[in-house]
């Protein structure tokens, strides 16, 4: 049967100039919403002079106030459980959710109503069919089920799809390989540590993905390496499938970016749901296509918790649609998120973001696992220690992967140094959800 | 019912059945006289039929007020 390219072709579609009307549009009809309904926002347009019928045109937007997770904590902590965000009875809700909390700050407790959980498989589906998954895919979800929003989204995405959806729930490693290969799967969610993580187990049990599994699709979400090319490609190599990046977040709880089947080494934005901006983080200014700036975003999905202006703290790269030859009138961001200004580590005056990092360990076909520890030294000088273990049989490789890591790594951070240290089998940690490769070590100062 | 859509452009035909089917699924969920499998199946119909029409850009509005 042939089918559609995209989703929802009128609006994937749609001149950039209607796509603009239409996000205008909506724009000023949920800002209304959110001040009439919503006393966290009421308060905040007050207190920045801003009212809703001063959007006259899609540049008024900079009227609005940002909106910070900060903000969204502060009335969490004053108005327990929700604080005052929601712009609806709590009673209208039919699912709750929370931030998964990575960065270890207290999550951010989410709800949404029937309409709004349904928006959200919505988007996954702009984002799972873009990237060629069709009703007679077998998708399996290599993913836990608990209260982090995960992959709930496209979980139902793919039911609404119409495809066979593969639960893959609490099990081991081992049990998720075998379900793969005996049940014919074609299409597998997870995120790009797991995907690499379900590889090597099937090595171990002495089976090639490449040649004895059906998947010729995976579906990447939940880190920045989805669009690291050095992790696509191994992830590629590996399973003989092509992989395509997503990103979301649970204060959305869903996708706002997906990468087409044409893979042009971006992530479509959805335009006809959300506002994206690129702002410099330092100023508050917009920045031009091809310049590195913090994502804002405006939703235009969950009504129950209006998300306007909010600042992610994202690290993106917007490029114009025209980048992708698929047909799409979505801008993209050019590698997909690519880390987040707050996961910055100054060592010795050089900034150093863990997703640079790992590109440049990823090109090293031979390392299995590796950590980034940050220490001080003599309680004095900071020092950056790569922790490295090999693939089994690539051991006699080190000291050319050490070599070249130590070489490629200062050359790429203003000539600091890095240490590298190789570790036995099995003793980096492994990661099925968010994986956390950095450790900083260095002590707090205590005054 | 309308005859263009939030941009002003004509409706397709599927886009007026689309959204005459919505539009009733509003009127069915306002009721309170209806048995729970019918009200809350209504209301299910209704999220999905939301989706739809908003994605061709027939209607952007809430519908928290019908519990939706």
């Amino acid at each position: 049967m042939a089918y559609s390219p995209y989703w929802n072709p009128k609006n994937e579609t749609l001149p950039r100039e209607d796509l603009q009307r239409l996000q205008l549009l909506k724009l000023q009809r949920m800002a209304a919403f959110a001040y009439a309904n919503s006393p966290f926002h009421r308060r905040s347009f007050d207190a920045a002079g801003f009212h809703p019928e001063q959007l006259k045109t899609l540049d008024d937007l900079r009227r609005m106030p940002f909106m910070t997770r900060e903000d969204w904590m502060a009335s969490i902590a004053e108005h327990p459980l929700f604080g005052d965000l929601p712009a609806t009875a709590e009673t209208n809700g039919i699912r709750y959710h929370l931030t998964s909390g990575t960065s270890g700050r207290t999550p951010i407790r989410v709800l949404d109503g029937t309409k709004d959980w349904d928006w959200i498989s919505e988007m996954w589906c702009y984002g799972i069919w873009g990237f060629g998954v069709r009703p007679e895919d077998v998708v399996y979800f290599a993913f836990g089920y608990g209260h982090f929003i995960g992959f709930w989204g496209a979980h139902y995405a793919c039911e609404k799809i119409g495809a066979l959806v593969i639960p893959g729930g609490a099990q081991t490693t081992e049990a998720r390989v075998r379900q793969i290969v005996d049940m014919g799967v074609t299409t597998v969610c997870s995120t790009p540590t797991y995907a690499l993580r379900l590889w090597q187990q099937a090595t171990e049990m002495g089976i090639d993905l490449a040649t004895q599994s059906k998947v010729n699709k995976i579906i990447l979400s939940g880190e920045p390496a989805g669009s690291i090319p050095a992790v696509k490609h191994q992830l590629e190599e590996a399973w003989g499938a092509k992989c395509g990046d997503t990103a979301g977040m649970t204060e959305l709880g869903t996708i706002m970016i997906f990468e087409c089947d044409h893979q042009p080494g971006g992530t479509h934005i959805i335009e006809d749901h959300y506002i994206e901006e690129v702002i410099n983080p330092d100023s508050g200014e917009p920045v031009g296509y091809g310049e590195l700036g913090e994502r804002v975003v405006t939703s235009f999905g969950r009504g129950f918790i209006p998300v306007l202006r909010y600042r992610t703290k994202d690290m993106v790269m917007k490029v114009p649609y025209s980048t992708c030859s698929c047909g799409r009138t979505g801008d993209l961001y050019d590698g997909g998120i690519r880390g987040r200004w707050d996961d910055m580590k100054l060592i010795r005056g050089t900034n150093v973001y863990p997703r640079a990092v790992e590109a440049i360990v990823r090109e090293h076909d031979a390392i299995d696992e590796f950590q980034i520890y940050i220490w001080r030294r003599d309680d004095l000088r900071d020092e950056i220690t790569i922790k490295v273990e090999l693939k089994p049989g690539r051991e006699a490789e080190w000291p050319v992967v050490e070599e070249a890591l130590a070489r490629e790594l200062a050359h790429a951070h203003e000539g600091l140094r890095f240490l590298i240290e190789l570790m036995e089998p099995n003793t980096l940690p492994r990661f099925e959800l968010k994986a956390k490769r950095l450790q900083d070590a260095r002590p707090v100062a205590q005054y | 019912m309308a005859e263009t859509d939030l941009l002003g452009m004509p409706l397709a035909e599927h886009e007026r059945e689309t959204l005459r089917i919505y539009e009733e699924l509003k009127t069915l969920a306002s009721r309170d006289d209806l048995p729970p499998c019918v009200a809350r199946n209504v209301r299910q119909a209704l999220a999905s039929m939301w989706q739809a029409t908003n994605d061709l850009n027939l209607q952007f509005e809430q519908l928290y007020d019908l519990g939706v």
